[in-house]
């Protein structure tokens, strides 16, 4: 056993009350962290669900550096200097709250962080700090640490962390050889994987990383299997339509869709075009099982088939907030207060295909050409009516329990998956080709 | 996360004598089939044949019945299920519905189990929705067939076995949990039933057929067809029509009047009611209330 895996496994084995031997998990973790290369947090969490016990259970933290913070951590170990921190207090559900926030920095980067409860100790700026079983989150986009009534925070001396300077540090290379992956396999967390794809699209953003502008070319890449969001962290010189190896990337998620990044470590070899089938068909839409979707967090143009088996609160006509497009509820903003509306109509559905469900979001175009009526037909009705019901109504009538073929990105967070659909339309099917051609396999295999 | 809807005919949720409680007070609770289904959610669509309210008028219970291809589900619908309650109170049986709903189970002190289901949604729907969905649950009876064969070849058998040669995790939980309750399920009952739902979706199969294509095809195909077995569809035919015409103010055709009709077209009172047992069968009549049948 690897010397620093040692305390996990004891953690592992304890969360599950003993019930599995130290031996087994040993080996379920190698295999976790070796062959499918997913983070040391997450194959913890998955060996003791796997098992049935609860990750909560599990107390031994995880050492990283401030770099190699994910979103969704349940309990990490970091050494890090407080860059900023301030007071303040927060409205929650039990009344208000005094919280601790501002940035942590260590040597490979700084991230934002809140502590929940009160500590012991008094942190000001230039404090280096230990920090025991925090939790991450993301928020729009970012990762945040949370302190939480598990953690536990002491003071260490200064020299025990170098000063943290901008834009300093990159990971450490990668060590052994990158793993293949086929695009629909990779996962959040997945690590020195290498990926052969044709790029569908890339442009090149600037965007700004800890008050440091950064040139980052993002786009589509497609194999086989599927396609996936990029993210070139180095000008490779990546170009539409060519067919690249990459190798020494990693996988990020975004709104639960993994999407392949990569930077300095990696490196991009070009391929004859013909490597892979052509543009028209790596971009086609895969079909897929909404249960293979709720696998993988999500994905980029896919293409479902099930029923529409409810509409959800908010389909139809509605009111948006004229500042922030925010739903209307009684004629107010919940930011902006009472505001003059502005009209949109749209579908919020259940989307079942009998593996899973998603929630399905058809905009305005889309839902007027599902009710073959534009929105200021649907006001009209509204009003005659002196209710927006009539137009959800309708709605509910043409697509309850009706067959539909949906393509879109989907996306996950704690409420389920949601696809926005991109192009719908109602699935006339040959029922009695498809049952004769089952009938038939059956008497046949028979 | 929203537990997904089972696809599932009537024939296979009928014969679930499992119930799981998930424990905990906000826990689902599943009905598990003899096939692994773990059915929390399930879609139905079939034929609406009566809807009756069985509690009383302050308090209403709706318990309706949807006729498959295979049997028979029970919804029951209280002032918990606003929509669904309002929604068959205003229906006019008989009607292909679409039902969307919980998956419940009732057991009387005799130790036998009934299913029931406990809708969230119904909806009025036509025939092509009806097909649809016979299609897709045939599909997904035989997916569940499928691994369930794999799993009976599997020694000993475990879940991880299942979702290693690719059974999905859905229902290799549940099929783990079959086994155990019901021991080894009988497949050729459930393929029995499969090709039952295929047939009644091709014109081919189906039993009434115009006069003149019935007799082209039977010429084409099978020239010395048994006489027998045609006579009793012959009299079903007749009974059909007899309730049809027996039905006057859409309450039903009566049995005595059944009866007399019947025996002026030389149908006996056994043949009659094998006829009847037939239609029933077939979800082509049903009994809107004793002594009473109705056509579709």
């Amino acid at each position: 056993m690897r010397e620093e895996l040692a305390p996990h496994v004891h953690d592992i084995t304890r969360a599950l009350g003993g019930k599995v031997s130290e031996q087994e998990i040993e080996k379920e973790l190698s295999s976790y962290l070796n062959v499918y290369r997913v983070s040391l947090d997450t194959a913890k969490r998955s060996i003791v669900k796997k098992h049935g016990g609860n990750p909560a259970g599990l107390s031994v933290g995880i050492s990283k550096t401030i770099r190699e913070l994910l979103p969704g951590e349940q309990s990490v170990n970091l050494l890090a200097r407080i860059v900023s921190a301030n007071e303040k207090d927060v409205t929650v559900e039990a009344g208000t709250k005094h919280i601790l926030y501002g940035i942590l920095g260590d040597p490979t980067a700084t991230v934002p962080f809140t502590a929940w409860e009160p500590l012991d100790v008094t942190l000001a700026k230039g404090d280096v700090i230990r920090i025991q079983n925090a939790y991450t989150k993301e928020y729009r986009g970012q990762v945040q640490v949370n302190f939480g009534v598990r953690t536990t925070v002491s003071k260490e001396k200064p020299e025990a962390l170098p000063e943290y300077k901008p834009g300093a540090g990159l990971g450490a290379p990668y060590v052994g050889k990158p793993t293949a992956f086929k695009v629909v396999d990779l996962r959040e967390g997945a690590s020195n994987v290498a990926v052969t794809a044709r790029i569908l699209s890339i442009e090149a953003r600037e965007v700004e990383v800890d008050g440091v502008k950064k040139a980052v070319f993002s786009g589509v890449l497609a194999d086989d299997t599927g396609k996936s969001q990029l993210s070139a962290w180095k000008d490779f010189g990546l170009k539409e339509d060519e067919v690249v190896r990459i190798e020494g990337g990693y996988v990020k998620s975004w709104r639960g869709i993994p999407q392949l990044s990569f930077d300095d470590r990696a490196t991009v070899t070009r391929l004859k075009p013909d490597a892979l089938p052509p543009a028209e068909k790596v971009g086609e839409s895969p079909r897929m099982w909404i249960e293979d979707l709720a696998e993988r967090g999500g994905g980029v143009d896919v293409t479902v088939r099930g029923i529409l088996i409810d509409l959800r609160e908010g389909s139809g006509l509605v009111y948006r907030c004229p500042e922030c497009r925010r739903v209307l509820r009684k004629g107010a903003c919940r930011i902006h207060g009472e505001v003059k509306g502005e009209a949109d109509l749209r579908v919020k559905a259940v989307l079942d295909d009998g593996s899973g469900a998603l929630t399905a979001v058809f905009d305005r175009e889309l839902t007027e050409a599902l009710l073959d009526k534009t929105i200021d037909a649907c006001i009209a009705e509204a009003k005659e009516a002196m209710s927006t019901d009539v137009v959800r109504d309708e709605l509910a009538d043409i697509l309850v329990a009706q067959p539909i073929e949906a393509r879109g990105n989907v996306t996950s967070d704690d409420y389920g998956l949601m696809m926005i659909v991109d192009q719908a339309k109602l699935l006339k099917i040959d029922v009695q080709a498809e049952a004769r051609e089952m009938l038939e396999g059956l008497e046949g295999s028979s | 996360m929203r537990e997904l809807a089972w696809r599932l005919f009537a024939g296979e949720y009928n014969d679930a004598t499992l119930e799981l409680n998930g424990g905990g007070e906000r826990a689902p609770s599943y009905v598990v089939s003899p096939l692994g289904a773990k059915v929390n959610r399930i879609f139905v669509v079939g034929v609406i044949t009566d809807v009756e309210n069985v509690g009383t008028d302050m308090q209403p219970m709706w318990r309706a019945r949807v006729a498959d291809p295979t049997g028979t589900f029970h919804l029951y619908a209280g002032q918990f299920q606003p929509e669904a309650a309002a929604a068959l109170s205003k229906l006019k049986p008989p009607v292909f519905g679409a039902v969307v709903g919980k998956s419940r189970t009732y057991k009387p002190d005799s130790g036998n189990v009934y299913t029931s289901i406990r809708p969230e949604r119904v909806k009025v729907v036509n025939e092509a929705v009806r097909d649809f969905w016979i299609l897709e649950t045939c599909r997904s009876l035989k997916r569940r067939i499928d691994a369930m064969a794999e799993a009976q070849k599997m020694e000993p058998l475990s879940k991880e076995g299942l979702l290693q040669i690719g059974v999905k995790e859905a229902i290799a939980d549940g099929i783990v949990q079959a086994v155990n309750h019901y021991g080894k399920a009988d497949l050729a009952r459930y393929t029995a039933m499969l090709a039952e739902g295929l047939r009644y979706l091709l014109p081919e199969y189906r039993e009434f057929r115009p006069p003149e294509t019935a007799a082209a095809e039977e010429a084409a195909q099978k020239p010395p067809a048994a006489e027998a077995e045609e006579e009793p569809d012959d009299a079903e035919e007749k009974v059909l029509e007899i309730i049809a015409g027996l039905d006057k103010d859409g309450k039903g055709a009566p049995w005595d009047g059944i009866l007399e009709a019947a025996k002026s077209k030389d149908v006996t009172k056994d043949r009659l009611e094998e006829a009847i047992n037939g239609l029933l069968d077939k979800g082509l009549i049903y009994e809107p209330v004793l002594g009473r049948m109705k056509k579709i």
